[in-house]
């Protein structure tokens, strides 16, 4: 977590990849770490925000020791500007859960990625739901952080109202997602992102989250061909790990639940040291290691000291 | 009558002016029993005002031109929180209809006692964890905000700071 020494260069590269999505040309930024011949690892970021909340995974080496971790920035979202051949000034942002999953699957073969491993946060952990759905057998494994059937309440035109400071709004109407013991630096952190994304980007990604995405009555629909994974954190209050246990219980045996004690919405950014080990026995599982996951997972359990992390 | 109602009339009297004074008096104490809590005494809300307007967050990124005056409903006793400049410069109990305000928050004294724990159980935590699980999820036992949608949104950080600098003025909980 600490920020690298005068002169130290990260391991952490960045490029840009096209990729076609409902017909028109996006460029799309990735950053990755790990060997090329790892096992692809995709991560998604959350509603209005940028693959840079995967900052900590990306650097660590007990997860790119065998995992090849990419994290992008949607189309319109952080470096992966809106495309150049569309008007898109003159009409709302809107994710649709069919457009969503569409751009998934279109960056995962753009880059020409082979039985990955996809995760992703709130609109990104929503999400697996789609995909198991309509792509059952295009991923190694699926994990959705923070999902649920359902999620209202947050398609919200405050979020880009004229007389509403949307920077600031967008961010600290997540502010109580997180959880208070994680450090506050990463907390701060994850405003800080979030206060970067453009206007309506927010609202325009919580469409799909609150309004277009709803498995209420689908679950039994979903014939997963891959292993699912649903992690809740205890302090989320949209996607809490009842919801999580929910969603494992309607999809059945290649489903399994996890309760993240002490972590919220943002896991990966709002307590990385936390959660990176709350991860790990995950993706141990996922390549083929004989490891014990637990439905619950508690500070305790891993050892992570929550308020000596390094910044 | 019930007896929050008889001291209610009193406390009327004797705030019909801001505190003015930091001495406790004999009606705090019995304000402080009947609640049986030390939450929303003189000396806690004397305090907490001292927390807010010496809050380093509350002066930076345009805070300081936070003027909007906020209710605070817990259980039965309503305070208003009168802020110009990002400071906090009265607090009324039981306002009257001389005063004005456009949001406010409320909810039962368990959910405000959890909200202000030094270190809050999920979905306590903040106010709009708080508010969701009321609006959205139908929980009791959680706060609820009031009046103006488009007043708090526009006002969301500084109220958002204000009500969790609580938890610093309650114990010096996380902010």
């Amino acid at each position: 977590m600490a920020a690298p020494v005068h002169g130290e260069v990260e391991e952490i590269t960045g490029k840009y990849v096209g990729v076609e999505i409902e017909g028109v040309t996006n460029r799309v930024y990735f950053e990755e770490a790990g060997p090329e011949d790892g096992i692809p690892l995709i991560c998604q970021h959350t509603a209005g925000n940028h693959g840079h909340e995967w900052r900590h995974l990306l650097a660590d080496e007990d997860i790119t020791e065998h995992y090849r971790v990419i994290a992008y920035d949607l189309p319109f979202h952080g470096k992966s500007v809106p495309p150049t051949s569309q008007e898109w000034w003159a009409e709302d942002y809107m994710l649709t859960e069919e457009k969503f999953a569409e751009t998934i699957v279109s960056i995962a073969d753009a880059l020409e990625l082979e039985n990955p491993v996809y995760m992703g946060s709130s609109i990104g952990g929503n999400i697996i739901l789609q995909l198991a759905h309509w792509h059952p057998d295009r991923f190694r494994a699926l994990i959705g952080l923070e999902c649920g059937t359902y999620s209202p309440g947050y398609f919200l035109d405050w979020f880009h109202h004229p007389q509403v400071n949307t920077s600031e709004v967008s961010a600290y109407s997540c502010w109580g997602l997180m959880a208070p013991q994680g450090p506050e630096w990463a907390r701060r952190e994850t405003m800080h992102l979030y206060e970067q994304g453009s206007n309506g980007l927010f609202r325009g990604d919580l469409y799909y989250y609150s309004v277009d995405h709803d498995y209420r009555d689908k679950l039994d629909e979903i014939e997963p061909g891959c292993p699912m994974y649903v992690m809740n954190g205890e302090y989320d209050f949209a996607t809490d790990p009842d919801d999580a246990r929910e969603v494992a219980d309607g999809i059945g045996e290649m489903a399994t639940a996890i309760e993240m004690k002490q972590i919220g919405h943002f896991p990966m950014s709002e307590n990385p040291a936390l959660f990176n080990e709350y991860l790990k026995p995950v993706l141990d599982e996922i390549r083929g290691e004989d490891v014990d996951v637990p439905e619950v997972m508690t500070p305790e359990d891993v050892e992570a000291d929550l308020r000596e992390t390094t910044h | 009558m019930r007896l929050n109602s008889v001291l209610r009339l009193i406390l009327d009297y004797r705030y019909d002016s801001p505190f003015s004074s930091a001495v406790p008096t004999n009606l705090d104490r019995i304000h402080m029993t009947t609640t049986e809590t030390d939450i929303a005494t003189h000396e806690w809300w004397e305090r907490y005002k001292e927390v807010v307007n010496t809050d380093p967050e509350m002066k930076v990124r345009g805070h300081d031109h936070f003027d909007e005056n906020f209710a605070v409903t817990i259980g039965d006793e309503q305070y208003l929180i009168k802020v110009d400049a990002g400071m906090i410069t009265d607090i009324v109990p039981n306002p009257d209809m001389n005063t004005d305000w456009a949001v406010g928050v409320e909810g039962s004294q368990k959910a405000w006692e959890e909200f202000m724990q030094e270190n809050p159980p999920a979905h306590n935590n903040e106010i709009i964890a708080s508010n969701y699980r009321t609006a959205v999820r139908g929980e009791e036992d959680h706060l609820r905000l009031t009046g103006s949608n488009k007043t708090f949104f526009q006002n969301l950080r500084p109220i958002q700071r204000s009500l969790d600098l609580m938890r610093v003025a309650h114990n010096k909980g996380g902010s």
